[in-house]
């Protein structure tokens, strides 16, 4: 069987360095314990040094998804739960089944805007706000600071942002979050890092959302933790990744835009292409090329495609192409 | 200076008369009916529209049909093609279209609805570009531009040598529409200018497999069981509001607009004056609405008994918008084009449409 090329999950295409992968090795015999307290304290450690802010602002979870959906069912539950469209499928799905209203704002084509005042005017009464910065699949930055600020002057709103890609996007509103009592970030170590195996997630929250957490305490597994420490006390060979994927990124875009399809630009390492083929994720799965097909939540022909190595982007390319031809070929027949 | 080019303009002048008094068209004898119950020409001023706001009117020589079929919508003294009585007719418009050709017309422009696109078809194919300006009751072609001012955009796109895409013209049954029904065939192609954003889509049909029709049910089930007692409900035309009629009790014509309070049934079918008169009976008048799959028309399309004068008394706080959120999905907006530039700008803006029991989502109109 051939091995398939999967680039439907915006995972780093890089694997991790050998000593992150030794620190989670050398776990594996310590199974029948659980993971120590002061090692979940010293990745909080770590993470608050990462990210600039203060020890007793971070939560940390076994995946930002299972954070997220967390928030979602404690302060959204019942309540008026504000997202855009399209988002993260996980995190609309638990706002869709437990939210009392659940109101999106569409995304703006062509360059998928954000409606400021469509927002603000959701505001009015109490109300849970989750924004994914950049969006996911169009990886677009939707908030800038003013946008933030406006939302925080609403002392109802409480506003929690998902930065899974802000390493990608160099956008991050991490500072607020000291004087902000009601903004919350979900971040991942999933992507950037390349530990999407391990899942480890964290929050960096605000006090209205630090005290729904308090008693929460999450072990994670060893192996996890292990290789989440490992990785935190090396961020540079993560830049590096990132910065890599960022310039592959950039090429992929201008290769599949020559084949003509719409690559729009990215601040992640995913790009959201609109081929002119609809059925365009089933021919390439066809050439066992996986992509996320979003037919059913932008239209046909929209796909998300992650940014692979080298290697596997001109493998993408390549099949796209094919796939292209063959379309151009039914056609002109 | 480059040449001028010659841009010709005809006008169907009883194109969209039958909107207003809920005829679904003038074709054959409907136009006597149309002026019997009080309807008035729409295509004048949609033409005025359109000559105004084009930008490059300096680059262009325009010629023009004779009389109300285009002569009497321009200003200055455009050259005069063909000849036509008092009352046109669609062999005026073909006699005239290809006379235009012969005369070196490079694009030419119509006004009116489906039924002239079809004229303007068999007369000149795929000879010359085409712009048209929507102005009639069924504008389901994918040919037409969204509004007057798209369309005057469409003459810019050409003055600057875009290049032409083929368009569909739609052969919409007149006959069927009227008796409920909306029959639709392609008819064939037109050339139009290129430009981005300026044409509608052709209507395509809601999704019909099971899970659409769960949704539709869900959220007209959620509509239904939320109407306020002692209100007026204007109900749209189409089957999303045909299930929210079905859920109130009440029958409903497909195509038509009817009138729903306290879950009774108090008009039918009807048009502007019907629905004018039963507003002075409410205190409150609300619309429920759903837009055309694949061009998002809340308004302008095949619901013209929505005229600007009920659209500014109802006001847009009381408009309704119901889908399926797979009909949005495949809607890059939502679109308004009732003949009115300042109503449409004050419709603008985003509108929450009802999708589900406990979920709305919030779209951009344009105008």
């Amino acid at each position: 069987m051939n091995a398939c090329l999967e680039l439907d999950l915006n995972e780093m295409p890089y694997p991790p360095p050998d000593s992150v992968v030794e620190a989670a090795r050398k776990t594996l015999k310590d199974l029948n314990r659980y993971t120590e307290p002061d090692a979940l304290q010293e990745l909080a450690e770590l993470l608050a040094r990462y990210s600039g802010v203060q020890r007793e602002q971070i939560v940390v979870g076994p995946g930002s998804d299972l954070l997220l959906r967390e928030v979602v069912m404690c302060f959204g539950a019942g309540k008026k739960v504000v997202m855009v469209s399209p988002s993260f499928l996980s995190t609309v799905r638990v706002a869709r089944r437990f939210a009392g209203k659940l109101v999106s704002i569409r995304l703006s084509l062509p360059d998928f805007r954000l409606g400021r005042q469509a927002l603000l005017e959701e505001l009015e009464e109490p109300s849970l706000v989750v924004i994914d910065n950049p969006n996911n699949p169009t990886g677009r930055i939707i908030l800038d600071w003013e946008l933030v600020d406006d939302i925080l002057y609403h002392p109802q709103t409480l506003l929690i942002v998902d930065e899974a890609y802000f390493e990608f996007s160099g956008m991050s509103f991490a500072g607020l979050v000291a004087d902000h009592a009601n903004l919350a970030l979900a971040r991942t170590l999933d992507k950037a890092f390349g530990l999407a195996g391990a899942r480890v997630g964290y929050l960096i929250a605000g006090s209205a959302f630090l005290e729904a957490f308090s008693m929460l305490f999450t072990f994670l597994p060893q192996a996890s933790l292990q290789a989440a420490l490992e990785a935190l006390r090396q961020p540079g060979y993560m830049w590096k990744n990132v910065q890599l994927v960022m310039e592959e990124r950039e090429r992929l875009r201008q290769e599949l835009q020559i084949l003509g399809a719409v690559a729009y630009p990215s601040n992640t390492n995913f790009l959201l292409l609109k081929s002119r083929i609809p059925g365009i994720a089933g021919e390439l799965r066809e050439r066992d090329v996986l992509v996320l097909d979003l037919s059913n939540q932008l239209g046909p022909g929209y796909i998300r495609v992650a940014v692979g190595t080298p290697e596997e982007n001109d493998a993408f390319v390549r099949a796209y192409r094919s796939v292209a031809q063959r379309h151009d070929e039914g056609i002109d027949s | 200076m480059s040449a001028k080019k010659k841009v010709g303009l005809i006008v169907n002048p009883i194109a969209g008369m039958g909107g207003s008094v809920g005829l679904k068209g003038t074709d054959g004898q409907m136009r006597h009916k149309a002026v019997e119950l009080g309807a008035t020409p729409v295509t004048p001023e949609r033409a005025r529209q359109f000559l105004t706001r084009i930008r490059n009117s300096d680059r262009i020589e325009l010629l023009v049909a004779p009389g109300r079929m285009g002569e009497q919508c321009a200003s200055g003294s455009p050259e005069v093609v063909g000849e036509a009585g008092e009352i046109t007719t669609a062999e005026d418009t073909k006699r005239i279209a290809r006379e235009m050709v012969s005369r070196g017309v490079e694009v030419l422009v119509f006004v009116g609805g489906d039924g002239t696109a079809r004229d303007i078809q068999d007369a000149v194919g795929l000879q010359v570009p085409v712009i048209a300006v929507p102005a009639g009751v069924k504008i389901f072609s994918a040919v037409f531009a969204v509004n007057p001012g798209a369309a005057a955009r469409l003459v810019e796109s050409f003055l600057e040598g875009a290049g032409y895409d083929e368009q569909e013209v739609l052969d919409i049954d007149e006959e069927a529409f009227r008796q409920n029904r909306l029959a639709s065939r392609l008819y064939g192609y037109l050339l139009t200018p290129r430009a981005s954003g300026v044409l509608q889509r052709g209507k395509e049909c809601s999704p019909s497999d099971a899970a659409a029709a769960q949704s539709k049910e869900a959220l007209a089930s959620w509509v239904a069981h939320n109407l306020a007692g002692n209100v007026l409900y204007l109900l749209g035309p189409g089957t999303t509001v045909k299930v929210v009629a079905d859920a109130v009790g009440v029958p409903k014509t497909l195509l038509g607009v009817d009138a729903v309070t306290d879950g009774r049934l108090v008009g039918s079918d009807l048009g502007e004056k019907g629905i004018l008169q039963l507003m002075d009976s409410y205190v409150e008048t609300r619309i429920v609405v759903t837009p055309i799959g694949g061009n998002g028309f809340l308004f302008g399309r095949g619901n013209r008994q929505f005229t600007p004068q009920v659209l500014r008394r109802v006001g847009r706080k009381r408009i309704i918008v119901v889908a399926t959120s797979d009909k949005l999905l495949l809607l890059d907006a939502l679109r308004v084009d009732t003949g009115d530039f300042e109503l449409d700008q004050a419709l603008s803006g985003y509108m929450e449409v009802i999708v589900g029991g406990n979920e709305t989502i919030k779209m951009e109109v344009r105008g």
